[in-house]
């Protein structure tokens, strides 16, 4: 029995043999003992198989929403809480990303208006025309650049300063110099103070995004997250009981 | 049952609607995988997976039949199955013979040891049957399982398994005559009825 004989075999057992074929096979079957003994074997064998019983299922096989992955279906103003909270928070960091920046901003202009644009000497026509011509001016120069008032400082021993301010934060910066050594160290220790209360002193510019919306975004953004939690759960319990 | 509408229903993620077909199809599923397998708890959980996998992709099913579709799930399980096996191996019922391999005679039934209670237990046809599947090999058993003992026609069976159908009619015809050589140790053992019956049909 070649193997060509037995798939023709089969598959005419089943009747998917074409008419031509069959006829062909049927001549040699009536012919062939073993043919046709191959072909009984055949047709016992698959009607034991169809004999077979079919057993039950041992249990249900449906599928849950858990088995499948499925999420709880939740409320339909869901999504709107949970926009809220994203727009929330984004804007909660965004404000103080902006008070940082602006304050930054503010510091920038506040120095490069005291310190005179860096001109240092005593040769220095806009500082020396600053203490001279204005005065009242002074105490702000010196409040707000305490550093960068080198110029006025080495020309204190030649002229007294216009104000106390000046003349105090003066004396301080030239204690090495010849003509303040006289000064002692009882002026310089009363003065070093005051430099510091000075700086203390210095305005901070005002948040750009007031402290109390930084407060309302960042409730906002807690209730609405507190809210979708409790959204979730009760879904999540729901389904569950389903 | 409105089959088409029921898929339509869980190709849109209805899972009512899968859950029914399930309900249908679920004692066809389990034989199929436990005449592939041959141990029921192995088919029991092969089935599951087969269920779980066709609901996740039954977006890809495009119409034909739904029957071979699950069918073509459920081998793809048992064969996961089988590969799991082969990862933790465990001893089998049958016994090796000297050269490692498992027994293909039937022998191992006629235990002397046996009471004639037990020996007519193991005579049952199906564990005969199921004895001489376990021996083929898989791609041919899958072919026997689907068309035989499931009743699937060659386009079907083709198409579950996704072999031409050339291939499926010489994988059919290997496997009848590997069962039938294989069923000639049991032949004193089938039922009269059925000889009988065979014997008229085959005339």
């Amino acid at each position: 029995m070649n193997q060509r004989d037995l798939e023709l075999l089969s598959v005419y057992l089943d009747g998917q043999l074409k008419p031509s074929d069959s006829t062909r096979l049927e001549a040699r079957l009536q012919t062939d003992p073993q043919l046709a003994s191959v072909l009984k074997d055949l047709r016992a064998t698959r009607s034991l198989l169809r004999k077979l019983p079919q057993r039950r299922a041992p249990r249900n096989f449906t599928l849950t929403r858990q088995m499948v992955g499925q999420n709880p279906p939740l409320p339909r103003t869901y999504p709107v809480f949970r926009f809220a909270t994203a727009l929330a928070t984004l804007l909660f960091v965004f404000s103080f990303g902006v008070n940082t920046v602006g304050r930054q901003l503010a510091s920038q202009t506040y120095f490069g208006r005291g310190g005179g644009g860096g001109c240092d000497g005593p040769d220095c026509p806009e500082v020396q025309s600053f203490a001279a011509e204005a005065p009242a001016a002074a105490p702000v120069a010196a409040t707000e650049a305490p550093g960068e008032t080198t110029a006025p400082l080495a020309q204190a021993p030649l002229a007294p300063a216009p104000t106390e301010t000046a003349a105090s934060t003066d004396a301080a910066r030239i204690v090495d110099t010849p003509a303040a050594k006289n000064a002692g160290e009882t002026e310089n220790a009363v003065e070093q103070p005051d430099q510091s209360q000075v700086q203390n002193e210095a305005p901070s510019p005002a948040p750009l995004v007031p402290s109390i919306w930084q407060i309302g975004l960042a409730v906002a953004a807690a209730i609405s997250a507190v809210l979708m939690f409790l959204m979730q759960r009760i879904a999540m319990s729901r389904w569950r009981k389903e | 049952m409105n089959e088409q509408a029921l898929i339509t229903d869980a190709q849109n993620g209805s899972l009512d609607a899968f859950n029914t077909l399930v309900l249908h199809y679920q004692d066809n599923v389990f034989n199929t995988a436990l005449r592939i397998l041959g141990d029921e708890d192995q088919a029991a959980d092969a089935s599951q997976e087969a269920f779980i996998s066709a609901f996740k992709s039954i977006a890809s099913f495009r119409g034909g039949s739904f029957k071979g579709w699950l069918m073509r799930t459920v081998t793809n399980a048992c064969y996961d199955e089988l590969r799991r096996q082969k990862r933790r191996p465990t001893t089998p019922l049958e016994p090796d013979t000297e050269d490692g391999e498992e027994m293909d005679s039937p022998k191992w039934l006629a235990d002397p040891n046996m009471t004639p209670a037990q020996q007519a237990e193991a005579d049952e046809v199906e564990h005969a049957i199921q004895h001489c599947l376990n021996n083929l090999p898989l791609e041919f058993k899958t072919v026997v399982v689907m068309a035989d003992i499931q009743g699937m026609d060659y386009t079907e069976v083709a198409a579950a398994v996704r072999v031409p159908l050339g291939t499926i009619k010489s994988r059919l015809a290997r496997a009848r005559l590997r069962l039938r050589e294989c069923l000639q140790g049991f032949a004193e053992l089938l039922p009269a009825s059925y000889r009988l019956e065979e014997g008229m049909n085959a005339s």
